[in-house]
């Protein structure tokens, strides 16, 4: 039964690939490094060797470094787990060479299977073909041919490779293990004005709150513009903060807060401190969010609620639908549906007091934000190219 | 090891890599685009751009278009700005 629900090592072990596909697939797990393809589509047809991406690329980022700080025997878990369920001969572990310490506790449970590779610091976008070349003998072929004759950019699983970023396993390993459905973001919050934070974020979360709470003044702070992204690749959330707002995707790695008028690479020798706090959670903290039901990639989900219903947090809102990819939409918030249009559900939680609600997630509730690309793998490089 | 564009770019100068390179590593050589090597972080966002597929990673560079290799290597770069705009 591929039902979300608890389960322990050995009744996740026992689950079969497309039962474990579909939890996945149910629990709406998408690519958490950027490029938002469905998680699922990539353990549907089981391959050797898992790479997982943990070389955190963009210039201030934690995120990554502390959820497997945080989480390290959860990896393992799921590691051993997934050599079963999808008879992987390889996992390897991915890190950057600077990070060797950072990751010693996992070199440590090294065992032939399950291994860390260290790859070259330069920066490369966590580019899944780049990191195949730095840390295995195969090369993704530059091109290939389609039986129909045309010509794609070669990809991991053409060597044998699947490369999955670290959230997105820890996703899965919720799912499987807890049968905890995909309602939040970790991402680093950092830049002009505001201390480096690394947040646990309801998805669908309005940018200015998170910031607010992060201790900006976002009322008085028209000189910064808000990244969702890093120095090198990003979209423009918020051009004038204060002005409009936007809210926290599926694959938002960072709110960036710059000067307004500056570009991102300007800020691309930044360093940050690791927060000692570690991850804080914000689930429950927020006022309101907006889930998409689809998006980019994704063919939205069918809704299974209506405007003015209660849901209460992790309900199920969306049922993935059998055409292209969809996966299954869950609330990040309990509260009214306060609308559902153009494919996204708005749900007015009241966690903060209310004229600070209305003052921080107004744009946001109005639906003055629209979806930015959710779940489309190559647009996230086009913010940066946008800003030449 | 940095990308190459090669031949292929000659007569096309699509300008696809330039937009996609997020260090702004590609320059206008003349017929050609190239990639400063010192400058390239090896991401690969350049080569599936491509619409004549010039650009190789350094290591696949076929035998007869090494040429581009040398050139990009002993290039000079000085004086010139990255991008489109012309020098």
């Amino acid at each position: 039964m591929a039902d979300l629900e608890q389960r322990n090592l050995e009744e996740v072990k026992d689950l079969s690939v497309k039962e474990a596909v579909e939890i996945i697939r149910q629990a709406g797990i998408v690519g958490a490094g950027g490029g938002g393809f469905p998680t699922y589509f990539k353990y549907a047809r089981p391959l050797p060797h898992l790479i997982v991406n943990a070389t955190e690329s963009e210039p201030g980022y934690w995120g990554d470094k502390l959820v497997h700080k945080e989480h390290l025997e959860e990896f393992l878990q799921l590691f051993e787990a997934m050599k079963t369920i999808f008879e992987f001969e390889q996992i390897t572990l991915a890190v950057h060479e600077k990070d060797r310490e950072w990751y010693a506790d996992y070199q440590e449970h090294a065992d032939g299977v399950f291994d860390v590779r260290y790859v070259p610091d330069t920066y490369a976008l966590g580019e899944e073909k780049t990191l195949v070349k730095h840390s295995t003998e195969s090369r993704v072929p530059r091109f290939v041919d389609n039986p129909d004759g045309t010509r794609r950019p070669g990809m991991p699983p053409d060597v044998g490779k699947i490369v999955n970023n670290s959230e997105s396993l820890l996703n899965i390993y919720n799912a499987l293990f807890l049968g905890k459905p995909l309602t939040t973001k970790f991402f680093t919050v950092y830049g002009e004005e505001v201390d480096t934070k690394v947040y646990e974020v309801p998805i669908g979360a309005s940018v200015s709150e998170v910031l607010g709470i992060a201790g900006l003044d976002v009322e008085n702070s028209g000189h910064l513009t808000v990244l969702d992204g890093g120095p090198y690749l990003h979209d423009v959330a918020i051009a004038q903060l204060g002005k409009g707002d936007a809210y926290v995707r599926r694959m938002t790695n960072s709110l960036f807060v710059i000067a307004q008028g500056r570009q991102g690479k300007e800020y691309a020798e930044i360093k940050t401190k690791c927060p000692e706090e570690g991850i804080v959670s914000l689930v429950g903290e927020v006022s309101g969010v907006n889930v998409p039901l689809g998006g980019g990639l994704l063919t939205p989900a069918t809704p299974l609620v209506s405007e003015g219903d209660e849901v209460e947090y992790e309900q199920k809102i969306g049922e993935p639908v059998d055409q292209g990819f969809s996966v299954g939409v869950w609330a990040s918030l309990g509260g009214e549906i306060s609308s559902l249009e153009n494919g996204i559900v708005a749900i007015a939680g009241g966690a903060i007091p209310q004229e600070e609600a209305e003052a921080e997630a107004e744009p946001s509730m109005a639906g003055g934000s629209q979806p930015r690309g959710e779940g489309e793998p190559f647009q996230e490089a086009g913010s940066s190219r946008g800003s030449k | 090891m940095a990308y190459v564009i090669t031949e292929t770019c000659i007569g096309t100068k699509n300008t696809a890599c330039v937009t996609a390179c997020p260090v702004d590593c590609i320059y206008d050589a003349g017929e050609h685009f190239i990639i400063n090597p010192a400058e390239c972080i090896d991401c690969s966002m350049c080569m599936p751009e491509c619409p004549v597929e010039a650009i190789y990673p350094g290591d696949e560079v076929p035998e007869y278009l090494q040429e581009y290799a040398t050139k990009a290597a002993e290039f000079d770069y000085s004086g010139i700005a990255p991008g489109v705009e012309i020098n």
